[in-house]
């Protein structure tokens, strides 16, 4: 470590970093575009001028994601030169941009939107037209440029060169007639395509599937995990007016996925605005399924879960979840399971490691059998009874083929029930993004999830559920071993 | 014309001197071949032409000697490193590397081997700007020669020293002349300059230590070698030592490239080595050293040709190739026109100079064209206050407002005249200029 003082105040930097690194560790707020922390640094936009004094030298003028941090140097980010400095650039960013702010999607979260209400002038001083540019380039499925809000950071094209290490973007043509272009504009391929979006300090790259979707400050955040592989990335569900889930956005997380995330998981939102949900509960009546209150249909289930129970989880269950299914199981005497489908074929080098069940090292570890779901069926189907708990457990059993087995009788926990699922009481559960918990990722990284959504009104927590439900197995004198 | 001792041009003016030949009848290799066969050491070549005072001929200006000596020492410091030589030569105005290539392409190599040997490099790249066919081609004819003559390659004349010569064709973008965007592209990336540091001494070509020199300047090399510091510095100023090549373009009797030793002063050449200003026309105003460097009035001709002497008048030396303006000349046009390269030739990477550069272009052709306003003539000045100095990866910007910023100072009542008249002052009524492509 390196000491410095920034802004008056002696700080520790971490000399194999830039300096702006060290300034925003210590609050202070030095804007950035070509600069990304993932990303390496290329000096070219010229925002980030903070001034710098070492030893009895002049104080200069420098950018600071391009700048060592050397012991004792003096930092001053608020200098009025640096100011200046940092005034003018902006200036010449805002030249040509387009200001289209009020139709843009990353308007609210947009680095130059924000520096400019901070810093900027109220009024351009620009008499000249405005380049005129492709505003709706499609790159693909994914993503589409607006050539105009573009600033020329680089940041996309070194994140194809330096992330996927599939370089796929350049800078084309020269100086004010430079745009992005991808070679020989071929669509761009890969599962990592979204993340552009996110380095994208503008709104020049953007999401097809965001595309006029919701103005981003009415997204509330919340932390949470993505569930669609063991790697667990670290991400922000974002929610719109309580209901709608508009967003997965990767969250930095060092030890997990850094900045990034792969499409299979951010695209994985959508699932979570499925119309359909099991509210609260359901038991199989004269009329196929029929709606119950949770209490009714825990009791029913309680009426038939006895002997020799196949017991199979989903492995989305949380660690919380988990634990009380396996307190469950062992009540049945039965040894608690999850139902593991097969590699997704998605695995990659960077992030993606092709197994579709986030929790399994979490269950792995709590005792839990993975079985596959033929394996998962069989079981259920020689079996006199059958719990199935966990969000996505019907689905990841094969429903059809499931729902061909005769005989057993079966209690289900999950978010919904068809009317042909092998169902004789279905007890609704809140998703992924309407629950706390935690998950254990593929290298024993705990990922947590917090509440975004709340669940319907009447469903409640899965925990209580088989919680209850124990309680009653208790007491109809099933006894716990 | 008065009598100065040349050197620079002597063999170029001889016939068929880009012979190996006959270069060698008129002295070329003669350097190379003393340090080899006395066993000069590379620190003696670079304390000789540290001790000449020879300054970079590319446009900074910076101490040859001093820069070789940044090369970090090979025995801490094993790794390869490189000599490119920067033969891109884009400035408008200059042409003077041309000549060398074209005429003495020997005694350009020597220079070539010479500072690779000072530098202790064994591979030598040349980057040559590619509408540079003729001196490309002569070049490259003298790489075949000298090779064949073992001047080029294994153990060069029986000695020890290695090295190989291969050379480079731009593809037209003034940017690759910058020394971080020669090594770019040379490396077969785009031309975008790197910012510094690292220097190119120890993070250059394929991130070994690299030295970049310009043409003229290693030419000088062998001659200091051979004939000493003294003799160097006897020519030239106390801080600008030996001869450099100027180039004159623009309304004179005889434009050209001569040779003439530092500290001549811009009078001197023009009426006396340049034969004045053409049609009997008075001088308005000249560039001493290339589209980069700021406008002069008539009133600072009589200043001396040397670097700190046109620093004090705040322009530059550059490449030394004035460029002259008679009274008919009109300077907004004249600056609208280099805004327009700058434009043209920005890498694009720094916002200042990317959109700066454009910007500039736009208000000088508004005031040429009759669409200017007051407000605009002070635009310039704090648009280009805002491109320099420094504030970017590399010194094109700088380049861009450097002129733009003389300009204002010294010609301001010719934009207010624009303005005022909505109109070119210069254009004889009812004629227009004629409006490039590209302009906006
Ligand atoms: C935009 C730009 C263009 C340049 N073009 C040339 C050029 O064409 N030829 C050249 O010798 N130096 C050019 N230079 C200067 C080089 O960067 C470098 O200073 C020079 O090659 C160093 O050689 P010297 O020390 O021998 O002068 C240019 C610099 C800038 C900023
Ligand atoms: S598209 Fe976005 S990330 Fe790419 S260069 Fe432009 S502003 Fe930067
Ligand atoms: S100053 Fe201009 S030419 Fe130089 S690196 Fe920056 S944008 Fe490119
Ligand atoms: S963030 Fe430092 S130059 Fe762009």
């Amino acid at each position: 470590m390196t000491k410095i003082i920034i802004n008056g105040r002696e700080v520790e930097a971490d000399p194999k970093e830039p300096l702006i690194h060290a300034c925003h560790q210590n609050g202070a707020n030095v804007p950035m575009y070509c600069y990304h922390p993932g990303l390496s640094p290329v000096g070219s936009c010229r925002i980030c001028q903070v001034e710098v004094k070492q030893g009895n030298g002049p104080a200069r003028v420098v950018v600071a994601c391009r700048t060592p941090v050397v012991e004792g140097m003096v930092v001053d980010t608020e200098a009025p030169k640096a100011h200046e400095t940092r005034r003018e650039c902006l200036e010449f960013l805002l030249k040509n941009h387009p200001l289209d702010c009020p139709i843009c999607d990353k308007a609210g979260e947009c680095d130059l939107q924000d520096y400019a209400f901070a810093e900027g002038q109220g009024e351009g001083r620009s008499n000249e037209p405005r380049r005129k540019l492709d505003k709706r380039k499609s790159l693909g499925d994914v993503i589409v440029l607006d050539e105009e809000r573009c600033i020329l950071c680089s940041r996309c094209v070194r994140f194809t060169e330096e992330i996927t290490k599939k370089p796929q973007l350049a800078v084309v043509d020269l100086g004010s007639r430079s745009t992005i272009s991808t070679f020989m504009d071929r669509p761009l391929q890969g599962n990592y395509q979204g993340n552009l979006a996110d380095v994208c300090p503008v709104g020049a790259l953007t999401l097809k599937a965001f595309r006029f979707q919701a103005r981003v400050w009415n997204l509330k955040k919340s932390l949470s995990t993505c569930g669609e592989c063991s790697r667990g990335c670290a991400i922000t569900v974002e929610v719109l007016r309580r209901k709608d889930v508009k967003r997965f956005r990767p969250r930095y997380e060092p030890k997990v996925n850094n900045w990034w995330m792969c499409d299979t998981g951010r695209f994985s939102s959508e699932r979570h605005n499925a119309t359909e949900r099991l509210v609260p509960a359901a038991r199989r009546g004269s009329q196929g399924l029929e709606i119950a209150s949770v209490e009714r249909a825990l009791k029913q289930a309680a009426e038939f879960l006895s002997g020799a129970v196949a017991c199979i989880g989903s492995p989305f269950m949380t660690i919380e979840e988990a634990q009380s299914f396996a307190k469950l199981c062992s009540q049945l005497g039965a040894k608690p399971a999850f139902v593991s489908p097969a590699p997704s074929g998605l695995k990659d080098d960077l992030l993606n490691t092709g197994d579709p069940c986030p929790n399994r090292r979490g269950l792995l570890e709590l005792g839990f059998e993975a079985l596959s779901p033929a394996a998962s069926r069989a079981r259920i189907a020689a079996a006199p009874a059958a719990l199935l708990a966990g969000e996505r457990v019907l689905e990841l059993c094969e429903r059809a083929q499931l729902a061909a087995i005769r005989g057993p009788r079966i209690a289900t926990f999950d978010t919904h029930a068809l009317e042909g699922d092998a169902c004789d009481v279905a007890v609704g559960i809140p998703e992924q993004v309407e629950k706390s918990g935690h998950w254990v990722n593929i290298d024993g990284h705990v990922g947590k999830l917090t509440v975004a959504r709340a669940a319907p009104a009447g469903v409640q927590a899965l925990t209580r559920s088989l919680d209850e439900l124990r309680a009653l197995l208790t007491s109809s004198g099933v006894a716990s071993r | 014309m008065s009598n100065y001792p040349t050197y620079l041009l002597d063999r170029a003016k001889i016939t068929d001197a880009h012979t190996l030949a006959v270069a060698q009848k008129h002295g070329a290799y003669e350097a190379l071949r003393k340090v080899l066969k006395e066993g000069i050491s590379y620190a003696e070549v670079i304390r000789v032409v540290k001790d000449s005072g020879l300054r970079g001929r590319g446009g900074a200006g910076f101490s040859t000697g001093m820069k070789w000596s940044f090369m970090p020492d090979p025995v801490t410091d094993p790794r390869p490193r490189y000599l490119a030589i920067n033969a891109d030569e884009s400035e408008p105005g200059t042409c003077k590397d041309r000549v060398l290539m074209e005429q003495d392409p020997h005694g350009f190599l020597e220079g070539c081997l010479l500072s690779a040997y000072a530098i202790r490099a064994k591979v030598i790249y040349i980057y040559v700007r590619g509408e540079y066919r003729a001196p490309y081609n002569r070049v490259l004819a003298a790489i075949a020669q000298a090779r064949a003559a073992g001047l080029i390659g294994k153990k060069i004349l029986g000695s020890d020293f290695d090295c190989e010569v291969w050379m480079h064709k731009g593809a037209g973008a003034y940017i690759c002349g910058e020394e971080t965007g020669l090594m770019e592209s040379l490396e077969g990336k785009r031309g975008h300059p790197r910012p510094k540091p690292p220097f190119p001494a120890a993070f250059g070509l394929w991130g070994q230590p690299t030295t970049v020199n310009n043409v003229e300047t290693v030419f000088n090399a062998p001659f200091i070698v051979l004939r000493g510091a003294e003799w160097f510095k006897s020519m030239g100023t106390k801080t600008s030592t030996g001869n450099l090549l100027v180039g004159v373009s623009g309304h004179v009797n005889r434009p050209g490239v001569y040779e003439l030793p530092f500290g001549v002063s811009c009078r001197e050449i023009l009426e006396d080595v340049c034969g004045g200003v053409w049609k009997q026309r008075k001088l308005k105003g000249f560039l001493p050293g290339g589209s980069s460097t700021g406008v002069l009035t008539a009133a600072f001709i009589d200043t001396p040709m040397e670097h700190d002497a046109i620093k004090q008048t705040g322009s530059m030396l550059g490449t030394a190739a004035m460029i002259v303006m008679d009274e008919t000349a009109c300077m907004v046009r004249a600056h609208e026109i280099i805004a327009r390269f700058y434009e043209h030739e920005s890498c694009g990477q720094c916002s200042q100079c990317r959109e700066g550069t454009q910007w500039l272009h736009q208000i000088f052709h508004r005031i040429e064209h009759g669409k200017g306003r007051m407000e605009d003539i002070d635009m310039l000045v704090t648009l280009s206050r805002g491109m320099a100095p420094a504030k970017t990866i590399c010194a094109l910007s700088d380049a861009a407002a450097i002129p733009t910023l003389a300009a204002v100072q010294h010609f301001r009542g010719e934009f207010e005249d624009h303005v005022k008249q909505a109109c070119c002052p210069f254009l004889p009524a009812g004629t227009k200029r004629p409006v490039f492509a590209g302009a906006h």
